[in-house]
């Protein structure tokens, strides 16, 4: 039976809902579940583990976790994989999980698959689909070895109610602190904006925003609908945006119920980032904008004039 | 300070990319240095020029890479190596990185700077993977390099919840964003010398390696076949006056699509 380790998607203090979602597709192929939580004063998350479906949650819970560093952190999903016997480790699509996958797989002597969308489990032969090519084509890659570690793409799985585990806790020994590559700050994100990964709404704004008041118009929208506030690159290359807010093949992959592209004329590189999103809406004045070949719903028209109207037609139905 | 770039020679993403009997149709497609390896290369000639660095490149595979070498030496790269031999054919992350690992050995280098991923896989493991065979310092997706001292540097990076600022014991490794920097382009009196400049052309053999070693035989993972992404169907586009077409996508969105 495969033996799944699911790594808890921990920010800010809060278990995210990729580790139900990774947790819901383990239980739905038969496999035994564990989960690795990482991190500092995170014994609250162990009931939201064990709700999402986790049979042994394994915990890490020490002072030096509190900041994210690479190196301990795998020491800990490399202790958890062990003791557990896993043959499958999967990350959330995240940037620690990028950056922690690669050592565990390195570590353990496993193949390393990131952005996986889905698995084939069949005896011990493991298959995973996964993208390439800024989202132009899939991969079915065939895994050589008895164990792989993925990062599983945002939205790829979803979350089933009504499934539990049971509440079996192992505490891990903490792991050496990484003295050749020492974290000295964290530079926080502006705290109470809403996380783009896991917006239910997301809006973004692009070169066709123009400057800070453009930005600051789709931003009152985003507002309304308390959505995730995204960005092109354009608009981060021209100092309008934060670099966390960029949508792409190189930035935060998203996959909301609604994916709202205010003045982006839709680069492959955006869509990689957004075109697993269920709805797509685009609002852009060039009619042959390639956004609207991926929009569910296009409006053709200047931002300046269409964003206002949106926000007041929107207030109507919400009210 | 000795500094070690890779760079990869990757299909061009903005061009179309077809199938055949689960293959990519190699007719048509264009080849370009990897989007965050040239990030990578503009990262080492900064430093080069803030302060005395000797810089080198080495490419895995790609058959002919004299172009982007090339390139590369226009941008301000001292010298290259171009590591090709048929044997890398089903080379993964792991097998590059093991090549990649006997390249630092035979050089001494004090940084390693790569592009954080590859545009033709997205896999984002080889620079990593490289640290943790060296046993070196490693940070990725890193969007700024100080230089503090001959042992020492500071880099930020995009982290989850918010920008890590980690200093590094030398030698060390990182994996650049291409938010780090823009690429400088290539002067033409730089690409007239580059052409003068030789680049050094080797096999496994030349490395002092062997596939055996590289693991090129075994990879850990291997592609079965390439298979057509699911596309989106443009959907409905509407034209003409502002409010009545806004009110009307918005009661789409609302009653038929039901997100609102």
């Amino acid at each position: 039976m495969a033996k799944i380790l699911v790594i808890a998607d921990i920010k800010q203090g809060v278990l995210k809902g990729s580790t139900a979602e990774l947790l819901s597709k383990a239980k739905s192929i038969g496999a035994e579940t564990a989960v690795v939580a990482i991190g500092c004063n995170i014994d609250s998350l162990i009931p939201g583990m064990v709700n999402a479906g986790s049979d042994t949650p394994y915990i890490a819970d020490d002072p030096g976790l509190e900041l994210f560093s690479a190196g301990p952190y795998a020491s800990c999903v490399v202790d958890a994989a062990r003791q557990f016997g896993a043959n499958l480790i999967w990350f959330g699509f995240s940037e620690s999980g990028k950056a922690v996958a690669p050592r565990v797989a390195a570590q353990l002597n496993a193949a390393c698959a990131t952005e996986i969308t889905d698995v084939m489990i069949s005896g011990d032969q493991i298959e995973v689909i996964r993208p390439a090519i800024a989202n132009k084509v899939m991969q079915r890659v065939k895994v050589n070895t008895e164990i792989l570690v993925a990062v599983v793409r945002a939205g790829a799985f979803e979350a089933t109610e009504g499934i539990t585990g049971t509440q079996n806790v192992v505490k891990l020994s903490p792991p050496a602190p990484d003295l050749k590559a020492v974290i000295k700050k964290l530079l926080s994100d502006a705290s109470g904006e809403i996380d783009l990964a896991d917006a239910d709404i997301v809006v973004s704004v692009g070169r066709g925003a123009k400057d800070q008041a453009g930005v600051d118009l789709v931003k009152e929208l985003a507002n309304d609908l308390k959505a995730g506030f995204g960005s092109s690159r354009a608009m981060v290359d021209g100092g309008f945006m934060a670099h966390n807010k960029q949508v792409g093949q190189t930035g935060k992959i998203v996959a909301p119920t609604l994916y709202v592209a205010i003045g982006i004329s839709g680069a492959i590189q955006h869509l990689a980032g957004m075109n697993g999103s269920k709805v797509i809406l685009a609002v852009n004045k060039d009619p042959e904008a390639p956004i609207f070949n991926v929009a569910d719903y296009g409006i053709v028209g200047d931002l300046f004039e269409v964003v206002p109207i949106l926000r007041e037609e929107i207030k109507k139905i919400r009210r | 300070m000795k500094i070690l770039t890779t760079v990869k020679k990757v299909v061009d993403v903005e061009l179309n990319i077809h199938l055949k009997d689960g293959a990519i149709v190699e007719d048509g497609l264009q080849y370009v240095i990897n989007a965050w390896d040239e990030n990578a290369v503009e990262a080492a000639v900064l430093i080069k020029e803030n302060r005395n660095a000797e810089t080198t490149l080495v490419s895995i595979g790609g058959g002919d890479n004299t172009d982007i070498i090339r390139k590369c030496y226009a941008m301000g790269i001292d010298s290259g190596i171009h590591i090709d031999d048929p044997a890398l054919d089903k080379a993964d992350s792991t097998i590059f990185a093991k090549i990649l690992q006997k390249v630092f050995e035979k050089g001494a280098y004090d940084l390693v700077i790569t592009g954080k991923q590859a545009q033709d896989t997205d896999s984002g493991q080889t620079g990593i993977i490289l640290a943790e065979y060296l046993g070196l310092p490693c940070v990725s997706n890193v969007i700024a390099i100080e230089v503090m001292d001959d042992q020492h540097i500071k880099v930020s990076r995009l982290g989850d919840a918010g920008t890590e600022i980690v200093e590094l014991e030398l030698p060390a490794v990182v994996t650049v964003s291409d938010s780090i920097n823009v690429p400088r382009l290539p002067q033409m009196r730089g690409l007239m010398m580059a052409k003068k400049k030789a680049i050094n052309v080797m096999d496994l053999a030349a490395l002092g390696t062997s596939r055996d070693e590289v693991g090129g035989a075994t990879p850990k993972s291997e592609i079965v076949e390439f298979i057509a992404s699911k596309t989106r169907k443009a959907g409905q586009k509407y034209e003409g006056n502002a409010a009545e077409i806004t009110a009307r996508v918005v009661d789409l969105l609302a009653n038929e699509a039901k997100v609102l």
